[in-house]
């Protein structure tokens, strides 16, 4: 039983659904993540625009959890100052002890090379690279000869994600779910400390979103690793353990789920229903 | 009339929505137009030195009657012009060259040499136009006066009341300067440096019996035909030329045709690979645009209306680009008159620019530009509404009319280069430079194909040490074949260009090198300022010189043959045979070189037996004045003779050139020596020759020298043109900014994806500037080839040397660098770009 890894799992439950988790902090142990009073301020125009304010939040190691809102809640500007992608204007982010909103832009690309994988709507693979090279792409861009490790990894993201027998396949030749397969495979491939995946069912239809987020969560459940997704989909956001409701930059709602083999996503769809989300 | 007005507005705004390929664009064409401004500018102002110098030697002669024999106009002749009917005043000239004596005596080599003219100060005011900067006439054919050129002045710092001291064939004479004559005065290809005397004192001086030439005004109402006539029943004593100022005009501009024609023919490539330019630009544009284009048309803009749009900004990058080229034009063409007036063997005015000239270059720029807009102007008009406001409309049928659009513009170019061809230029060098022209867009043409292969292979020094950058920038060339190409095409002929000229440089310097060792009897020659007669003993004595092998006198002068000048040399035929010299294509050589001695026989070089049509065994006739004439055999047909004044000479025997054709005496001698320079019995040979030398008046020039002069005035006419043709690769280095600046904002997203997955701004740098390198590199490879090929065709067309040739290396690695740099260089941009670009957004980008 994947949940037993937790060792008190704060599922709360009422006849109805789930307990709302009132406060915004969620303290856990051993977090590998953590956010403080993050904000993001953006100049539109003549107007200043708060796209996130003052958030804190605290992910555990090999925890998965759905960042949920509606479009402009803030929600993938928050995922792209959790992933070292974009500074914020006041707060902090630490991952794994390191203060990734100080770094500099090199060490910023380094931490995103060796600690972070992504994971993006658009089926973002460079189409001129078969499925193992685009998976091998991180181990290819840090340079240095290609050891035995490496190549056993890659064969083991692309067997994850169950696309060994495309393995040379260009691009081209694939479905958009096997494309996002190969993204997630790629993503995953470094064993980072995190993965982080903005809508990445956003551009696919209900069955090849499923395939997504079931290699998502498998590797969660196999490999311990610690995923922070967006979306706006409830069915997906069923997948996580914990999912925060974003609105107006600020995180509204915290919902916990524990780790589940059967993906039910009913009682959250109610729950966000009452939320008027 | 609204509706124009806001698609201009719209066109213009689309314009400045993207300024650095606008501004680049602009630039390029004005690079390509301000070429051909200059280039019509410098053919300008060529025709224009030629006019004035016709003025300048003739003023307002009417005929010319100049010498043929070395011997001069006699004074009987003289006479008989003047009384010929219709002749209303004649003067006589004599012109020499020789040293000016320094004031203070100096060492080392001599100085520039001058040129003298003697006049009759009497009547020449009535003839000639000297135009004064200062002083005055030479008032008294008696008094020891002269006037020297403005440039003379200038350089050896002589001025109005000085004196200049003239080194003579025996003592030295010495003149009071009583004018300046503007500008490079009367005698062309004395480089500016000239001193004009009384005939009197010029004759006494060089010991000239007779004049060179006798130039007269004709009456008020007497026809050149009727005083020709006239002339042609009263001088029968000796052979002469009569010439009218067109056909001094005309043989003058003859000289400087080749020249004119390459100018032209880079000018035309400029504007070609600025065609090249201005059309990936409208094309990229158009493929960036064609949504907004389907929204215009959606919203109810017409076919004509989405043309038009294309069209005006066309028009305005056009006009702009234009304006700015014919600027530049001006400010390159008085580079180039200031570099053409250091080779000194072409004449050239400062060019006061031209309004046709401006107007044409203005207007031909403009027609390239819309010309080169045409083809995606008229793909915007057939832009579905619906499909254009579907994202990532393919527009990949429209690549293929790229290509053949291409084509066009290559014809529109050529037609346009026809018309602005200069006149003196010639049929041949167009048919020369079409085919160049043909050879360059075939080369385009392939360059789709090639570049696949090639890149690879261009590829593998970059794969070695930046493997991934090298493979993504490979794929991102092959991302638009067809664009890269085009961009590939205008830097493959660029670079083409150099290579060319490099090698039509190589083969020009190499027969000029070729031809004098091949022909010359000497390791140095000893030039007199006066014809030395045999008998004066020169000869033996310096044969008695330890270390001189051996000393043989040369002449030079003119022959008459069926109506017309050709060049002659009076040799001593065993001499040559004993030195080795000269190589026989038909005739016996120890034969031909025994008989010229006997005398009745001469040697023809290849190049005048092809244009005479004569061959061994036919029988030459020049007429020698008193209506006879002396026969001559033609012995044998050398590969090449001894050079002349228009082109290779005539062997004859001495005692033919002295007998029958009056030549006075030798004004060359090809010393050999019995020891190489350097070593010490060599280097003393060659100072007692030299003092020797300097006791006679005659002045050494070691003949390596003398290739070394003929090659730098090559090298200068050379450099400059590969200066234009680097400006050629500077306009497509602009078009490298652009398609690379393309690929970059085509694949914004990938490039996003790179960064977030860990590639540091440095990498995304080389991945560009390798992809840059890549073209480079093909472009290089591209452009020697094929301009070894256009070299060829060049080479060819000129009657080059034929032997194996020598590929010109300097040439090749100034393209292979050049090649290189600029498209790294060009990279800078794009790649700044590229690497700046914010990882959210790029990963956002659509």
């Amino acid at each position: 039983m994947p949940g037993d890894r937790f060792p008190n799992p704060t599922i709360r439950r009422d006849g109805t659904g789930f307990v709302p988790h009132t406060h915004t902090e969620v303290h856990l142990m051993s977090a590998i993540l953590e956010a403080r009073d993050l904000t993001k301020r953006y100049r539109l125009g003549e107007t200043d625009v708060d796209a996130v304010r003052g958030v804190s939040l605290s992910v555990q190691e090999g925890e998965f959890v759905a960042l949920m809102g509606p479009s402009g809640s803030g929600k993938s500007t928050l995922l792209h100052l959790l992933g070292g992608l974009d500074r914020p204007t006041s707060g902090e982010v630490v991952l794994e002890g390191e203060v990734v909103s100080e770094l500099s832009d090199e060490d910023a690309t380094r931490l995103r090379r060796d600690k972070t994988g992504f994971v993006f709507q658009s089926f973002n693979l460079i189409p001129l690279l078969d499925v193992t090279e685009n998976v091998a792409l991180p181990f290819t861009i840090a340079g240095g000869s290609r050891d035995a490790e490496q190549a056993t990894r890659v064969r083991d993201a692309i067997a994850l994600v169950d696309l060994a027998d495309k393995a040379h396949h260009r691009p081209d030749q694939l479905s958009n779910g096997e494309r996002q397969r190969v993204a997630v495979a790629r993503a995953l491939v470094t064993a980072p400390a995190l993965l982080l995946a903005d809508e990445p069912t956003g551009n696919l239809d209900y069955t090849t979103g499923s395939e997504i987020l079931d290699a998502l969560w498998l590797s969660c459940v196999a490999r311990k690793q610690t995923i922070v997704l967006v979306t706006h989909d409830s069915k997906a956001a069923a997948y996580a353990d914990r999912v925060l409701v974003i609105g107006d930059g600020q995180i509204r709602e915290e919902i916990v789920l524990g780790r589940r083999a059967v993906h039910d996503a009913a009682p959250l769809i109610a729950r966000l229903a009452q939320l008027g989300l | 009339m609204g509706g124009t007005f806001s698609l201009g507005w719209l066109a213009w705004r689309s314009l400045a929505a993207r300024p650095v390929r606008s501004v680049l664009t602009a630039i390029g064409i004005a690079l390509g137009v301000g070429v051909l401004a200059a280039s019509l500018a410098t053919s300008a102002g060529i025709d224009a030195a030629v006019d004035r110098t016709v003025v300048d030697i003739l003023g307002r002669a009417d005929l010319r009657v100049a010498a043929f024999q070395e011997a001069g106009l006699s004074a009987e002749t003289i006479q008989a012009i003047r009384a010929t009917g219709g002749v209303e005043a004649a003067a006589s000239t004599l012109e020499r060259r020789t040293y000016l004596r320094r004031p203070v005596a100096f060492v080392g080599a001599l100085p520039a040499p001058v040129s003298v003219l003697g006049i009759e100060p009497d009547v020449d005011a009535s003839v000639h136009a000297l135009r004064l900067a200062e002083g005055a006439a030479i008032d008294r054919p008696d008094a020891p006066t002269a006037l020297i050129t403005e440039r003379l002045a200038t350089e050896d710092g002589y001025g109005i009341g000085g004196e200049v001291t003239i080194q003579a064939l025996g003592d030295s004479e010495t003149f009071r300067i009583v004018g300046i004559i503007d500008g490079d005065g009367p005698i062309l290809g004395s480089n500016g440096r000239t001193v004009v005397i009384p005939m009197d004192a010029a004759r006494r001086i060089f010991g000239a019996e007779g004049v060179d030439s006798v130039d007269l005004t004709m009456t008020a109402g007497s026809s050149a035909t009727e005083v020709i006539a006239a002339l042609e029943a009263n001088l029968t004593r000796e052979p002469y030329v009569l010439s009218t100022p067109t056909e001094l005009a005309s043989s003058l501009r003859a000289s400087t045709a080749d020249f004119q024609a390459t100018t032209a023919l880079i000018a035309a490539i400029a504007l070609f690979v600025g065609a090249f330019l201005i059309f990936n630009t409208f094309s990229m544009t158009l493929s960036e645009r064609v949504r907004e284009l389907g929204l215009l048309r959606a919203a109810g803009a017409t076919r004509r209306q989405a043309m038009g749009f294309v069209l005006t900004g066309a028009l305005i990058v056009g006009v702009i680009g234009a304006a700015l080229g014919v600027f530049i034009g001006l400010g390159l063409a008085a580079l180039i008159a200031a570099h053409v007036r250091t080779i000194g063997a072409i004449p050239i005015d400062d060019v006061a620019f031209p309004l046709g000239g401006a107007t044409l270059a203005f207007l031909v720029g403009l027609v390239v530009t819309v010309a080169a807009a045409l083809e995606p102007a008229w793909r915007a008009g057939r832009i579905p509404p619906i499909e254009a406001l579907r994202a990532g409309l393919d527009l990949a049928p429209a690549r293929r009319a790229r290509l053949r659009w291409l084509v066009v513009v290559f014809a529109a170019v050529a037609v346009v280069g026809l018309l602005a061809w200069p006149r003196a230029a010639g049929e041949a060098g167009i048919v020369t430079s079409l085919a160049v022209y043909a050879i360059l867009l075939g080369a385009t043409l392939l360059s789709p194909f090639l570049l696949g292969p090639l890149g690879r292979l261009a590829g593998i020094p970059f794969a070695a040490v930046l493997a991934l950058e090298e493979r993504l920038a490979r794929g991102s060339l092959a991302r638009d074949r067809s664009r890269t190409a085009l961009t590939l095409g205008a830097l493959t002929i660029g670079l083409a260009m150099i290579v060319a000229i490099g090698g039509v440089a190589q083969d020009a310097r190499r027969s000029a090198g070729a031809w004098l060792e091949d022909v010359v009897p000497g390791d140095e020659v000893l030039t007199s300022i006066r014809p030395v007669g045999l008998d004066e003993g020169v000869e033996a004595s310096m044969t008695a010189i330890d270390g001189v092998a051996r000393v043989t006198p040369i002449a030079r002068f003119d022959l008459a043959l069926r109506g017309a000048r050709v060049d002659a040399a009076a040799v001593i035929g065993s001499d040559l045979l004993a030195d080795g010299r000269l190589t026989f294509v038909a005739g016996d050589r120890a034969t031909a070189l025994a008989s010229l001695d006997r005398g009745g026989t001469a040697i023809v070089a290849a190049s005048v037996a092809d244009r005479l049509g004569l061959t061994v065994g036919d029988l030459m006739s020049f007429a020698v004045g008193d209506g006879r004439t002396v026969r001559l055999t033609v012995s044998g047909v050398a590969e090449r003779t001894l050079p002349g004044a228009g082109g290779e000479t005539i062997l004859v025997g001495w005692s033919d050139a002295v007998d029958s054709f009056g030549v006075a005496g030798a004004d060359v001698f090809a010393v050999r020596f019995a020891a190489a320079a350097g070593t010490s019995a060599g280097d003393a040979a060659r100072a007692s020759v030299h003092e020797m030398a300097r006791e006679r008046a005659l002045e050494p020039a070691a003949l390596n020298r003398i290739e070394g002069a003929v090659s730098d005035a090559l090298g200068r006419v050379f450099a400059l043109f590969d200066a234009l043709a680097v400006i050629a690769v500077l306009v497509a280095a602009l078009g490298i900014v652009n398609t690379l600046t393309m690929n970059v904002v085509e694949r914004v997203r990938e490039i996003g994806v790179l960064r977030a997955t860990g590639m540091t701004r440095r990498q995304v740098r080389q991945m560009i500037v390798v992809e840059a390198g890549v073209l480079g590199l093909v472009g290089a490879f591209l452009g020697v080839v094929v301009g070894l090929l256009a070299g060829a065709v060049l080479v060819g067309a000129s009657g080059g040397f034929s032997g194996p040739a020598e590929l010109p290396w300097g040439s090749i690695g100034l393209a292979v660098v050049l090649g290189v740099a600029a498209s790294m260089a060009a990279a800078y941009y794009p790649a700044r770009i590229a690497s700046g670009l914010p990882i959210v957004r790029a990963v956002q980008f659509e």
